[in-house]
């Protein structure tokens, strides 16, 4: 197990009275995966990528029963452990990639702070060398082959694919063992998000990179991804296979997603309703208590007050007291 | 970049030239006779005539702006009404003076007040935070010639710790030649040179400390300001998620963005501090531009006045440009925006 995150709940002080913006989430990602976590936004996706990675403030109260990072445990590290893992084995891309690039700098000075010390030898002039070679090679890697011209641009002289490329060079400087990848194609037309998904499935597929996706959207998600973990207003509502959780959805949100798909709207007589969920995401100052999606859920009865406890079976792992799809398990 | 440069220099030759006209304007419209207004020689005498013909007098208002033009390139720009000192002499001995307290403090002001500003910014609504704000919001509260009185009365009458006014002791007898009182020890080589340059420092510290509150609070709060929104921006957090330190973070992201918006308003800090000099010069009697034309004015002394505008204000348009010129160069999105292209 790469990433184990188990009971994760982080909670935020408001004026109202401290909040579980995420409660009791659970995310396992193993060896050479690509995960996708898919929810809306405001569902607390970005929320736990930026705990993984340490960038939460001290008004954010992070609690867990585990979130370990290979044999670290990423929520008691010293800062000087914590930068020999992020930038190292942990990267991260952002959505809207250019605003993560510092406006002052060419591109070649932030690639080559992406390569670290450790991996150069000899003197100083030796290691300058060696960085702008390196940073060569990563252009090269993500398919930018004018590289002359590349470094010596700035960030608002890109493109939103380009600069994208570029975070996506800066992250694999050190090849990762885990890149976390939060809506890195959002912003960008679909052909565009082709070019950065094969990129990344490239690089998963050279080094074995594991990869947590991060999607608002189900129908924009990379073909290879094996594993899916469905989120609703901080509730991890169900996750599993890609195939299985797809063809058979135990969790009626997951039902509900699919029933907006454009693949499931082919199916249905022309004209008729799309079958929504009923309402509209949850404000973070009246949660609903229990499970989260109780007042929009088609199959809520009176018991869904209860938060659901995160049942596994086999693969396969949902937070419902009524799961769908199970009579032929039984 | 080219482009850039060309349109700020033109800039400023057509706003140097228009000061040329309102400094020869101001010759007419001041009372009294134009030739005397701008030259500072009086009808009765002897050298009026003459002065009248090589200043053209007669020969149309056209002519006389050549003329004007060209006593003003040849360094003639007249003689003070008051003690017959030629006006351009008196700007060069005295401009190294102005020069060398406001530059002080403005090294001051910085050293200071960028340090304390990113102190403020890292520790954001924390004790530091609102003891450094506060402190910088007095500061700037305070005026200038209140708070200089105060520290007189206090500091050099109360405690005795430094002289009340002046440069330096006058029983060194340094004859001025820059008008910067270090350079002119240096320059003159006295006996007791280190003696000379401890009076002359002692004599500099409160008009220096003073001179340079005010620009230092500003930068302060500017610093913090422009710090607290670049540490909120999408690029600090990448450099963080590249796993270089704090300290990198800062040094290399955090500071030349910030630096970027305070550079911006020091153009309008510099105008701020030459009106702060002259009143400092004036309260602790300076021998500087500002409290020469300060005198000027209340005696109307016409060629001082004209003469000591024409400098101030080319001073501060000179410095306005130079800071927008090493804006562009130094910062590729502005350049953008300035003319679309690189």
């Amino acid at each position: 197990m790469l990433l184990d995150i188990r009971n994760l709940t982080i909670a935020k002080d408001t004026p109202t009275g401290r909040v579980n913006v995420l409660e009791r989430v659970n995310l396992q990602i193993n060896e050479g995966e690509i995960h996708t976590l898919v929810g809306e936004s405001g569902s607390g996706k970005s929320l736990i990528a930026r705990a993984i990675m340490g960038f939460l403030s001290d008004s954010w109260h992070i609690q867990a029963d585990r979130l370990w990072f290979e044999e670290h445990d990423l929520l008691n590290l010293t800062a000087k452990q914590r930068r020999a893992i992020i930038g190292v084995d942990i990267a991260m891309i952002f959505q809207d990639a250019k605003s993560y690039l510092d406006p002052n700098l060419t591109i070649s000075e932030q690639l080559q702070e992406a390569v670290l010390d450790q991996d150069l030898t000899g003197g100083f002039l030796a290691r300058r060398k060696q960085r702008k070679e390196r940073v060569v090679q990563l252009l090269h890697r993500v398919g930018i082959k004018e590289h002359s011209n590349m470094l010596e641009s700035y960030p608002h002289e890109l493109s939103e694919g380009a600069a994208q490329k570029i975070m996506i060079a800066s992250a694999i400087a050190h090849r990762p063992k885990l890149l976390i990848a939060d809506e890195p194609t959002s912003t960008m037309e679909p052909a565009t998000r082709q070019q950065i998904y094969r990129l990344l499935a490239q690089f998963h597929a050279r080094y074995g990179m594991s990869i947590l996706l991060i999607s608002q959207d189900l129908g924009a998600i990379m073909k290879e991804t094996e594993r899916l973990t469905m989120i609703y207003s901080g509730q991890v509502m169900e996750s599993g296979n890609t195939r299985e959780l797809l063809d058979q959805p135990h969790h009626p949100y997951t039902e509900a997603l699919l029933n907006t798909s454009l693949y499931r709207q082919a199916q249905r007589p022309p004209r008729s309703r799309l079958p929504t969920l009923a309402g509209t995401e949850p404000s973070m100052q009246h949660l609903p208590i229990g499970c989260r999606l109780g007042p929009r859920c088609a199959y809520a009865r009176p018991k869904c007050v209860q938060t659901p406890g995160f049942s596994k079976k086999r693969d396969r792992g949902f937070a419902c007291h009524y799961p769908l799809n199970l009579e032929d398990d039984a | 970049m080219s482009r850039y440069l060309l349109r700020q220099l033109s800039l400023l030759l057509v706003t140097l030239w228009l000061l040329t006209l309102l400094a020869f304007s101001l010759g007419h419209w001041f009372s009294g006779d134009f030739i005397t207004n701008t030259s500072g020689i009086f009808p009765e005498d002897i050298r009026f005539a003459e002065t009248a013909e090589a200043r053209a007098a007669e020969a149309g208002i056209v002519n006389q702006y050549t003329a004007y033009l060209g006593h003003l390139f040849r360094g003639d720009w007249g003689l003070s009404l008051l003690d017959g000192e030629p006006v351009f002499e008196q700007i060069a001995l005295r401009f190294g003076a102005t020069l060398e307290i406001a530059l002080i403090a403005f090294v001051i002001a910085i050293v200071l007040g960028i340090p304390l500003g990113v102190l403020a910014a890292l520790y954001f609504r924390k004790a530091v935070d609102h003891t450094i704000l506060t402190i910088s919001l007095s500061g700037y509260s305070i005026p200038v010639f209140w708070f200089a009185q105060i520290a007189i009365l206090i500091i050099a009458i109360q405690w005795g710790l430094v002289p009340i006014a002046g440069q330096i002791n006058p029983l060194y007898e340094i004859t001025p030649r820059s008008g910067s009182i270090i350079l002119d020890i240096l320059l003159e080589q006295p006996e007791h040179m280190t003696e000379a340059l401890h009076s002359a420092f002692l004599h500099m510290i409160l008009p220096v400390c003073i001179l340079a509150i005010m620009p230092m609070m500003l930068i302060i709060r500017l610093m913090r300001n422009s710090m607290l929104d670049v540490l909120s921006q999408n690029y600090i957090t990448s450099g963080y998620a590249k796993g270089l330190s704090i300290a990198r973070v800062l040094w290399n992201h955090a500071l030349p963005n910030a630096m970027q918006h305070v550079m911006r308003q020091i153009g309008a800090l510099i105008s701020l501090l030459i009106t702060n000099t002259m009143i400092i010069e004036v309260i602790f009697s300076w021998p500087g531009l500002g409290s020469w034309l300060v005198r000027s004015i209340y005696e109307r002394d016409y060629p001082v006045i004209q003469g000591g505008l024409l400098v101030i204000s080319a001073v501060i348009l000179l410095i306005t440009i130079a800071l927008n010129i090493f804006h562009a160069w130094r910062y590729p999105q502005v350049r953008k925006d300035l003319y679309g292209a690189n």
